[in-house]
């Protein structure tokens, strides 16, 4: 038996590429020092000045995705946002630390507000003193439940920090499809400058975006570009991640994600609903006028049932993996059933309680 | 050595913290020590490779809430704490507070922390300074050492307890139990940071195998937890051990909670949930269904264009 399971997960390795990063020692650990000088020399230098798309991936540490998925999600449904700060590498930004700025719901503001600025300067100058030498080098909002994009104020917002406070980096966290999806939805953005045309053969993944935001989105989409997400952490942060899982297993399996995000799904099928709606009355034209309307389509647009579908299968796929979760735990708790049936509450784990 | 606390007290940590206290010493150890590549540029190397700093021992402040009996340390942030003279930098901490006010306003502070393997007499003062604010704080250690042979969370939480030894009412530190405690969100980034799981879709295939992937591993630890028990009581069965009818009260108020849910009424909503599940894969299907028929149909119109060029009527629809 252990070789049959080890057996396929090398095929499933080998299907996925995953690289074995090897577990961090100490000598890895250098990714946490700062140097002064080398900074301040990049610094001076700004080779980001010539070429706008310099910078081609991001590192988030640990500590600093994890901060700025528990912010993002305790803002619930409203827009939440924060700096980061950290340091430049190369082609590479690295972001050590986050932290949460008191402004809320920036969607109708193009700026932090005067109190957010001084409470920057006011984080930034305890930070030294405690021992974290970097600086801010980003700044992070929420879009809980519409997706990691930037929207028409994010990137006005994103140009002016780009021409005054380079390097800065744009990332966006989606709690909502986190929780949904199972897995961190987050993405890192710098916009071009005015002007620049965006190179028409690069492909951006997609997205599933909500009806009332799809026009902001399309409008802005070609004015920014996504970075590359990877995450490192200490060797001490990566023992005791290991030893952590010896108490949270129990929380994996008491999980329930079906039940906290039970608004977010109604929401997403009726926007799905609605789509189905559009691309029907715009098929309707295309049968009576003769022509149809494929042939004047650039090759890389999907049709929008397309779209559609790929929409609906990603809904129902998360609703799938919350109930096999269900049904397993059905299976493992419920199944001894006897007949000397106790009074005493069930607990552990009560599939119906939310987490 | 430090006694059980009988506060009856239930503490609940969150991972963040235990992630805050490890960046910070990381952060502190790399200032430290340079790596060897920042030693040879050539600026100020006088420490050099041969002399390593010991392990320094870093300071700071949990924060979190406590609601009634129950204690939950939500997150952290840095203390300057002068070892020396034995000094807390007041105005520094009391920056820190309001700064954590502004954004997480119901959050105060509950205690705080360092590393170190063991406690020790001198953190009593730290203790003692924070009463102040706090009347019974608590005292999180980390032990930074990495030892693999550990099984077990080097986290160690501590209370201060009044006792009269030698007839002098003193404060010593005493140990408590804690739980991990989560949320979904921290969970989730928890997770994908400690097995670097592919971080975008990839096919449906892989997904669910990561799905999957996670509650076998969950499972398998409850098997073996239960294994370790099933052992232990049939050790004591044959004799091996004396009985212990504490534990086997226990074990047996553990059974009795199975089977976990038993009414009518939970058996309805879950068929109803599952049904309604069922009724989204297979309107998703044939969404499917509908837009492959669509594309079949567009396909089929150009290919017999020709015939429709005179008249309005398409061939065969």
């Amino acid at each position: 038996m252990e070789g049959a399971s080890t057996i396929a997960r090398k095929t499933w390795e080998l299907e996925n590429n995953i690289l074995t990063v090897d577990p961090p020692d100490s000598a890895s650990d250098s990714i946490f020092h700062y140097d002064d000088a080398a900074q301040a020399k990049v610094q001076q230098e700004k080779p980001w000045a010539s070429d706008p798309n310099y910078f081609k991936r991001v590192q988030i540490s640990a500590l600093a995705l994890l901060k700025m998925v528990v912010h993002a999600r305790s803002g619930g449904t409203i827009e939440i946002m924060g700096l980061m700060q950290g340091k430049t590498d190369g082609d590479t930004i690295i972001v050590m630390d986050a932290f949460a700025l008191p402004v809320e719901g920036t969607e109708t503001r193009v700026n932090a507000q005067a109190d957010a600025y001084e409470y920057m300067v006011d984080y930034s100058q305890t930070n030294k003193l405690a021992g974290r030498l970097e600086n801010v080098v980003g700044w992070y909002h929420s879009h809980p439940g519409y997706g990691c994009w930037l929207s028409g104020i994010d990137v006005s917002t994103q140009m002016l920090n780009q021409q005054y406070q380079e390097p800065f980096l744009a990332v966006v966290i989606d709690p909502t499809r986190t929780v949904s999806a199972g897995k961190v939805e987050i993405g890192a953005f710098r916009t071009y400058p005015e002007g620049h045309k965006i190179s028409d053969d690069h492909v951006s993944e997609y997205q599933t975006i909500p009806l009332n935001k799809i026009e902001d989105f399309g409008v802005h989409c070609k004015q920014y570009y996504s970075l590359d997400i990877t995450y490192f952490k200490s060797s001490l942060d990566s023992h005791l991640l290991d030893l952590l899982w010896n108490k949270y297993w129990v929380n994996t399996l008491s999980s329930s994600p079906l039940l906290g995000n039970g608004d977010y799904v109604a929401g997403q099928i009726s926007d799905l609903a609605e789509k189905l709606e559009q691309a029907e009355s715009q098929l309707a034209h295309s049968r009576y006028g003769g022509v149809p309307a494929s042939s004047h389509r650039k090759k890389e647009d999907e049709p929008p049932l397309a779209k559609i579908t790929r929409d609906s299968a990603k809904i129902t796929v998360e609703q799938v993996h919350g109930l096999m979760s269900q049904v397993i735990k059905d299976i493992l708790f419920n199944s001894a059933r006897q007949s000397n049936k106790s009074s005493s509450d069930p607990s552990d784990p009560e599939p119906m309680i939310t987490s | 050595m430090a006694p059980s606390s009988s506060s009856g007290l239930t503490f609940k940590l969150h991972p963040l913290v235990i992630v805050n206290i490890s960046d910070h010493y990381t952060r502190v150890k790399t200032q430290l020590n340079p790596p060897p590549s920042v030693c040879s540029s050539g600026n100020g190397s006088n420490n050099g490779e041969a002399m390593l700093q010991e392990s320094p021992r870093v300071y700071g402040c949990v924060i979190g809430v406590q609601k009634g009996r129950t204690v939950e340390i939500f997150n952290s942030f840095e203390l300057l704490y002068d070892p020396s003279s034995q000094t807390l930098d007041r105005p520094f901490l009391e920056k820190k507070q309001e700064l954590y006010k502004k954004v997480f306003p119901e959050f105060y502070i509950l205690g705080w922390y360092s590393t170190g393997s063991d406690a020790e007499e001198s953190d009593m003062h730290i203790h003692k300074a924070l009463m102040d604010i706090n009347e019974s704080p608590v005292y999180v250690l980390l032990n930074p050492a990495i030892n693999h042979a550990q099984k077990d969370l080097p986290v160690t939480i501590y209370e201060s307890e009044l006792h009269v030894i030698d007839g002098i009412p003193q404060l010593i530190f005493a140990l408590t139990s804690y739980t991990i405690e989560t949320v979904e969100a921290e969970r989730i980034s928890v997770d994908h940071v400690a097995h670097l799981k592919p971080s975008d879709g990839g096919s449906a295939a892989t997904q669910l195998a990561a799905h999957l992937t996670g509650i076998h591993s969950a499972i398998k630890m409850l098997n073996s937890r239960i294994r370790v028990l099933y052992q232990y009581l049939a050790a004591m069965q044959k004799g091996d051990i004396p009985c212990e009818n504490s534990l086997l009260r226990q074990v047996s108020s553990l059974l009795r909670r199975l089977p976990a849910m038993e009414s009518e009424r939970f058996q309805d909503n879950f068929l109803m949930e599952y049904n309604d599940k069922l009724l989204i894969t297979y309107l998703a299907m044939i969404t499917n269904c509908s837009s492959t028929m669509n594309e079949m149909v567009d396909k089929f119109n150009t290919a017999y264009e020709r015939n429709t060029r005179r008249g309005g009527r398409t061939a065969f629809m």
